[in-house]
């Protein structure tokens, strides 16, 4: 045997990273595989010209059918989908967008930082639907407390029970005018508004902000490339052992030993691990005597530009120069407290809404020298909204391993079944309904609505078919993220979540993985590991 | 060493290298140059290779009245948009060249019909009368009339292809200090 470690984690994003920065510290031989290269962001980007592309920044057709976030500057950050394909049911697409690379999604994310709250840790509580987590916010608020400042995440604590307030770098930054009127509109409706909270700095990625301290103390080895094809099984104990992995550029298998294995590959790619690691002891997947394993997917409904809007006096540039711009982020306010009967949906939803951009043509009803003019006019006079709404988990989305479907290196992917159901559809309907009597109340001209949501996996926040609970039969893991049949076995990735509320689900993953990892760190003591 | 003759530069085969001193001062033995060049797309004329010399007439008059020329900013067709979207248009999909190819040929078809002459001579008021789907205003779901989904996407198109061009950087960037449509390009991670 090369070499022994005590802790393999795999994935090396927000959960991998701060595994490794939790353990490391503590004095635990850490070893990291992550599937994709390392980037180096001198070599691998420079500046370059639209018109030199071949495409003219259209993109190249038919490249990436699933990520419509990707751009033709940025093409090649994102997963290929052609050596990763996996399959849906030909009428329910999933937008499964994914990035492989040393720091994983980290290296884009969209850095929201949001806590959740009793209102999501204890849904069930509030309206009976599904159930609760195994942990409460008070649980989780002191590694809140300690990963808000590491990803230095500024934003303005409200004092609402439905958003925890946070260890923030206070935004005292002034709005602009239309974004005062806006919230006063909103207040008159009883709607609740803050500043964006969010991680700040240049990057604010597992590369920066977690991995160097965890290499810094000589208790880490990383290794990029390394594809995770299963985990390896005692047959004598069922515990696990280890790793097979296939190097992603020479097509190698290798093996490699552990004590304890950390999954932290991304929601679907981890349960992907685990369903792919059938053996005697585990027929059904890893750590599945539940059956659990694989369902209760869920996500969060985005409508990209509920409302598109343009603040009038604005136009042709005229109107103070503090009249437009900045943005800000309406809190829940649906169903806060019990149900409300009058509405026909559970749980609730947010926006993110900006103020400043020049709207897009496709909303102008005109062509030719008109058109440019009427552009010219509206130069920096948009107003938006966007939707960001909880979606019930249900045990009918789901995953499973689809045995035709293989990735370039031979390994079995995924068949991804989610459908969003009459209460996101009536949530999303609301939403815009809301989002324009916000606009037209602040005196906004409103040019386009609607309540379209984005097909599942597109809010890149899909979440859950590794759950916690306190009841082994109902779920995979336990409360510090350990699995109920396996346990030197722990997932901290997305997988785990129970409800995931509207708030954008990285800061929960820090926490959670923090926590668990100082709960391994002890049992390991106590020789429990 | 500008102005002298490029062989001059050279060692002509056979003879002695020339003396040290005399080489290019600027030219160290260790560097790798980077040399300023040109692009492909800023010398030749682009020869498109997909639409039908009518279809290609078609979309040039269709380019021109979607995005003219307005103050100093080139227009759709100064920006040499109708040859790009024929490139762009080879490398998609057969239902896309279709969307494009029925569009253009109905724009000239009704053209005939209405006015009696091709799409490409309409003037601005005859045009007006076959792009009235234009005018219509914008839904998140899209028309279920091709014709109306390709003029659509047409508009979008070639407005997004013109003001990425060249032509329309150049435009752009004159009697600024920064260069217009730069942005950060990644390569292949591998």
């Amino acid at each position: 045997m090369k070499t022994d470690h005590d802790v393999l984690i795999i994935g090396s994003g927000a959960s991998g990273g701060m595994a490794a920065w939790t353990l490391t510290r503590m004095g635990i031989k850490c070893l990291m595989l992550d599937a994709g290269p390392q980037v180096d962001f001198d070599r691998h980007r420079d500046s370059r010209a639209v018109f030199d592309l071949p495409f003219r920044g259209l993109g190249e057709p038919g490249r990436f059918p699933h990520v419509t976030q990707a751009s033709e500057f940025d093409a090649n950050f994102w997963l290929d989908e052609k050596q990763n394909p996996y399959s849906y049911p030909e009428k329910d697409p999933y937008y499964w967008v994914r990035i492989r690379a040393l720091g994983g999604k980290t290296l884009r994310w969209g850095r929201a930082s949001w806590r959740l709250s009793d209102f999501e840790f204890k849904a069930r509580d509030h309206d009976g639907f599904g159930d609760n987590w195994p942990v409460a916010l008070a649980d989780l608020a002191p590694f809140y407390d300690r990963v808000e400042p590491m990803l230095r995440v500024s934003g303005r604590n409200e004092g609402l029970p439905q958003l925890p307030d946070g260890k923030l770098i206070e935004d005292r930054s002034t709005d602009s005018l239309s974004v005062q009127r806006f919230i006063a509109s909103c207040k008159q409706l009883g709607v609740p508004t803050t500043k964006p909270r969010r991680a700040t700095g240049t990057l604010a990625s597992s590369v920066n902000l977690l991995l160097p301290d965890a290499l810094a103390t000589g208790n880490l080895t990383i290794v990029p490339n390394a594809i995770v094809r299963e985990i390896s099984v005692d047959p004598k104990t069922g515990l696990v052992n280890g790793a097979h992995y296939v190097d992603r550029r020479s097509k190698r298998d290798y093996h490699v030993s552990a004590r304890i294995v950390i999954l932290g590959a991304s929601t679907l790619e981890s349960t992907r691990i685990m369903l792919n690691s059938k053996s005697p002891r585990h027929p059904n997947g890893l750590a599945n005597s539940s059956g659990v394993l694989g369902h209760y997917l869920f996500d969060q409904i985005y409508v990209k530009n509920v409302v598109t809007a343009i603040v009038p006096e604005a136009r042709g540039g005229k109107g103070p120069r503090n009249l437009t711009g900045g943005g800000g982020y309406i809190v829940r306010f649906r169903n806060v407290g019990k149900p409300d009967p009058k509405l026909k949906f559970l749980r609730g939803y947010t926006y993110d809404f900006g103020s400043g951009f020049t709207p897009n043509a496709r909303y102008l009803p005109l062509y030719g020298e008109p058109l440019l003019r009427e552009l010219q006019n509206l130069q920096g006079t948009g107003f938006s909204m966007t939707t960001m709404g909880e979606v019930l988990p249900r045990f009918e989305n789901h995953v499973r391993i689809d045995p035709n479907v293989k990735d370039a290196w031979g390994i079995p992917n995924l068949h991804i079944t989610a459908r969003y159901t009459d209460n996101e559809h009536a949530m999303a309907k609301d939403s815009m309904e809301m989002a324009e009597a916000m606009c037209k109340g602040a005196g906004f001209e409103v040019l386009a609505r609607h309540s379209q949501m984005v097909p599942p996996g597109e809010s890149i926040h899909e979440l859950g078919t590794c759950r916690m609970g306190s009841d082994p039969k109902r779920s995979v893991l336990n409360q510090w993220n350990q699995c109920h049949d396996v346990k030197n076995l722990f997932v901290v990735d997305g997988s785990a979540f129970v409800t995931g509320g509207a708030q954008n689900p990285t800061l929960t993953i820090l926490a959670l993985t923090l926590r668990a990892g100082e709960f391994m760190a002890a049992e390991m003591k106590k020789q429990n590991l | 060493m500008l102005g002298a003759p490029a062989a001059a530069a050279l060692p002509l085969a056979g003879t002695a290298l020339a003396p040290a001193a005399a080489q290019a001062q600027s030219a160290p033995a260790s560097e790798f140059p980077k040399l300023a060049v040109s692009h492909p797309d800023a010398v030749g004329d682009p020869k498109p290779r997909l639409l039908t010399d009518l279809q290609k007439a078609t979309l040039a008059r269709l380019c021109a009245l979607i995005v003219p020329p307005l103050d100093n900013r080139p227009g759709a067709v100064e920006a040499e948009t109708p040859e790009f979207l024929d490139h762009l248009l080879r490398h998609s999909t057969a239902a896309r060249q279709k969307l494009y190819r029925d569009g253009l040929d109905r724009l000239e078809r009704d053209a005939r019909a209405k006015s009696g002459k091709a799409f490409s001579q309409v003037d601005a008021a005859q045009a007006a009368d076959l792009l009235a789907p234009l005018r219509q205003a914008w839904t998140y779901q899209e028309p279920t009339d091709p014709f109306a989904r390709f003029l659509r996407l047409a508009k979008e198109e070639i407005l997004a292809a013109t003001v990425n061009s060249r032509q329309f950087a150049q435009a752009a960037s004159a009697g600024r200090r920064g260069a217009t449509g730069l942005n950060t390009y990644w390569h292949v991670i591998d």
